[in-house]
């Protein structure tokens, strides 16, 4: 097995690892603020992975995109969660900056 | 008739799955929580599951293409990648007073 391989496969262990801690997170946690947390966690791993895929396939088609999709992954996962957050809290107390969850005003 | 693919040759077991693909099926069962979660829990839990669950399978879609060798499949995990962002956007502007 060549030096490229032991270390395509030991981030693939470590991106599908981490994926899978996020998914644990996810159905441990109680609270949905404390859920979103976990979407970042599994962008990294998807990027990880495609970093994998890079190690493995070089400068490629597929290595290109591989590491594109990890990149959106991470670049837009927390566009996402603070998206989702922003209307979490419209939905729970009509506007994003009146209150914060413990009663008191910002 | 003679199979075109190697790996389904008898006694080629050893390339019949690879690592690519034993991370796509482990990956995959992963979805089933966030599936669970996405059906049973209430609609922001749900949101919560279904990004979680959609970075799941782009990564599947790009572990599927490695490990099958079929690297124009990767465009399906590029454009899931972007359009699971648009699908969560969408959705959790309709939840700040629709769902």
């Amino acid at each position: 097995m060549s030096p490229t391989a032991v270390v395509a496969v030991a981030l693939l262990i470590a991106g599908g690892l981490i994926e899978l801690i996020a998914v644990l997170g996810l159905c441990v946690m109680r609270d949905v603020y404390d859920r979103l947390h976990y979407v970042g966690l599994a962008g990294f791993g998807g990027f990880l992975i495609g970093v994998a895929v890079l190690v493995r396939e070089s400068f490629s088609l597929i290595g290109d995109k591989a590491l594109l999709v990890g990149v959106v992954l991470i670049l837009l996962g927390p566009v996402m969660v603070q998206t989702t957050v922003r209307s979490l809290l419209i939905r729970e107390f009509g506007d994003w900056r009146a209150k914060t969850r413990d009663g008191s005003d910002q | 008739m003679r199979s075109t693919c190697s790996a389904s040759e008898p006694g080629d077991l050893g390339a019949a799955v690879n690592e690519w693909e034993i991370a796509a099926a482990v990956l995959g069962f992963a979805l089933i929580p966030c599936g669970a979660v996405a059906l049973l829990a209430d609609p922001p839990h749900g949101l919560a599951a279904m990004q979680v669950g959609s970075v799941l399978l782009a990564t599947i879609l790009v572990l599927l293409s490695e490990g099958l060798h079929r690297q124009p499949f990767i465009d399906l995990a590029v454009v899931f990648a972007l359009m699971s962002l648009v699908g969560s956007l969408l959705f959790a502007r309709l939840m700040e007073r629709d769902l």
